[in-house]
């Protein structure tokens, strides 16, 4: 399969090699304007004290990047953390439970996966509604159930308590999440051959055994790009947290996300949002590098 | 491929005469072990299942309550009465069609030119091996992981010194710094799927490569170019951050426009707002119906196969 498209037998101007560039040529053109050149340029006006409404910018060295390592990197960096380590753990659990029952053989597990897919489907704002509501502090069906129940004394204002907020946020996001991982751990499982259960089963392995001896070999593969794509798309997650909590209540659910908008375009300070975009961008480029390590291993991208 | 190192082996053909072979305790153990998992099986359903339909169900409810129900504490679980006077009441909003329209436009130019673009570049990865190409690759898929936040901070001072804020170019071509790479990555994984003997019997039939891509190759990856297309639409619709930023009420889309509508106001009028979440699924529900079989591939555009 080294070269597998057809020589040019008359008359072809062009070779296989510059035809195949030129095909290229609007998508890397479309993807140098509206990717490469803006995050490049980013990078630089991490330096420079400019402000988004006004034209022109002065060179201040590295004094953006120290304001946010004197004040803010690290609770960010700690809720970012947070964040994203909650949103991609707890729907993996979930996703991998329902992946392993569906999978079991049960009737109509085909309809229930299409109906579990419904909340990863909806638009991330329907989603952010819908919880909002759910987590209303005056008329939340959340707290009229866990009142009835006797689990609360009071209405809670999930979403106004620094110690509550991040957790609705993470509950959020983890029922958007969930559906996707299922269906790829479901996909991964669905290849998992029987006889190979039957074998185990014949030497005496129980079902547990059988799990971490049979399945998860398996699926470990599907199982840890899923989680570093979510944990990849977690650490840059923006939609959910800005409507429901906006960052707030006193900055307890701010990420690099809502952090880098806020400063660009509530404080209108391009320098201080680029500098944070830029040492955010570098720990995301650790996450992409393994991302590309992992699918190059795996051989997928020949 | 990352799934399909083993090959799935036809089951029940395979199962039975295993089953036959296999020692009588083992087969006792299986059958009480499959037993034990259908019950495992159901009660994982059930709980997940109810748990995380809920919502759901809720988000009908709610949709179909009048105002006085929806604010009465403690909610009841189960309605006594419902009406549709929610969704008459977006149909009247003007506002709210002006969003739609521009949803409508600005997903629908997002998914034809992330296509068209996709489909060269996908087809040069996946027929042509030349130097770069790999490198070329990697840039695609790694940069729809970089943040959208900080890429949004620069596209927005780039479209404000050409002028092309609050316009559906912006939005356009925003939209495509995301779908692009996903169409990419998808069709690529379409074309590797047409055999390259078919390409090298139109060589020799004379056909310049050209013609051989417009009229042999791509009539036969148009469902995976619909597909990819509808992909490319459904992120278009969903997206928040570009639109919220890069225009204001005149071409904004649906999603930030249903937040500076409903969210904020003094007494949100959720019953009316939930009405509007289901309407905006509405499209993006129905494209996933047809896409169903291009799923998994899909979802990982490209980078996860099953």
């Amino acid at each position: 399969m080294s070269t597998s498209a057809p020589r040019q037998k008359h008359g072809g101007r062009l070779s296989n090699g510059a035809f195949a560039l030129l095909l290229t040529a609007p998508g890397l053109a479309l993807f140098a304007a509206i990717i490469v050149y803006p995050l490049v340029s980013a990078l630089f006006t991490g330096f420079f004290r400019q402000d988004l409404r006004l034209p022109g910018r002065e060179f201040v060295g590295l004094e953006n990047f120290t304001y946010w390592l004197d004040s803010g990197f690290g609770t960010i960096l700690k809720q970012t953390l947070v964040f994203t380590v909650g949103a991609t753990i707890v729907p993996f659990l979930i996703g991998f439970a329902l992946a392993l029952a569906l999978n079991s053989g049960l009737k109509g597990s085909g309809f229930l996966r299409g109906l579990f897919l419904f909340p990863w489907v909806i638009p991330g704002v329907v989603v952010s509604f819908l919880w909002m509501w759910i987590f209303n502090a005056n008329y939340g069906v959340l707290n009229g159930i866990l009142l009835e129940l006797g689990f609360i004394e009071e209405s809670v204002s999930w979403l106004g308590k620094p110690g509550t907020a991040m957790l609705a946020v993470i509950i959020t996001k983890t029922w958007a999440s969930f559906p996707w991982m299922m269906v790829m751990l479901l996909a991964g499982l669905q290849t998992v051959p029987k006889e190979l259960h039957e074998a185990a089963a014949m030497d005496g392995a129980g079902a547990i055994r059988r799990f971490f001896a049979v399945t998860w070999p398996q699926v470990r593969g599907v199982a840890s790009i899923v989680l570093l794509l979510e944990f990849i798309w977690n650490f840059q997650h923006f939609d959910t947290i800005y409507v429901l909590t906006g960052g707030g209540p006193a900055g307890a659910t701010e990420t690099f996300a809502t952090a880098v908008y806020q400063s660009a375009f509530k404080g209108f300070d391009l320098g201080r949002a680029t500098a944070l975009g830029g040492l955010w961008m570098l720990l995301l480029l650790v996450l992409v590098a393994a991302y590309l390590w992992i699918t190059e291993r795996k051989g997928d991208a020949r | 491929m990352t799934t399909t190192t083993t090959t799935p082996l036809p089951r029940d053909e395979k199962a039975a005469p295993m089953a036959m072979t296999t020692p009588r305790p083992a087969r006792r153990r299986l059958r009480k072990d499959l037993v034990r998992s259908r019950i495992a099986a159901w009660s994982a359903v059930l709980v997940i299942g109810a748990l995380g339909m809920l919502p759901v169900y809720w988000l009908l409810v709610t949709a179909l309550s009048t105002p006085g129900q929806a604010f009465q504490f403690p909610p009841k679980l189960i309605p006594t009465e419902i009406t549709f006077s929610n969704f008459s009441a977006l149909a009247e909003n003007d506002q709210l069609f002006t969003y739609l329209v521009n949803s409508m436009i600005v997903a629908t130019i997002t998914a034809v030119l992330s296509v068209v673009v996709a489909t060269y570049m996908g087809y040069s990865f996946s027929k042509f091996r030349y130097r770069g190409r790999r490198s070329l690759m990697h840039l695609v898929l790694a940069s729809q992981m970089f943040p959208q936040a900080l890429l949004l901070v620069t596209l927005y001072t780039v479209f404000s010194s050409f002028g092309l804020l609050n316009t559906y170019t912006a939005l356009v071509l925003s939209f495509t710094t995301f779908t692009m790479p996903l169409c990419v990555w998808m069709l690529k994984g379409i074309f590797d799927t047409i055999p390259d003997a078919l390409l090298e019997a139109a060589s020799i039939d004379g056909a310049s490569r050209w013609r051989t891509l417009h009229s042999i190759v791509a009539p036969l990856a148009a469902p995976g170019m619909i597909a990819a297309g509808l992909f490319a639409f459904v992120r278009g619709w969903n997206d928040f951050i570009f639109a919220l930023t890069l225009a204001d009420k005149e071409k904004q889309t649906l999603p930030p426009g249903l937040v500076s509508t409903y969210i904020g106001e003094f007494q949100t009028a959720w019953p009316e707002l939930m009405a509007a979440s289901l309407v905006v699924s509405v499209p993006v529900v129905v494209a996933f119906m047809f896409l169903q079989r291009y799923l998994v591939g899909g979802m990982t555009a490209g980078s996860v196969k099953s």
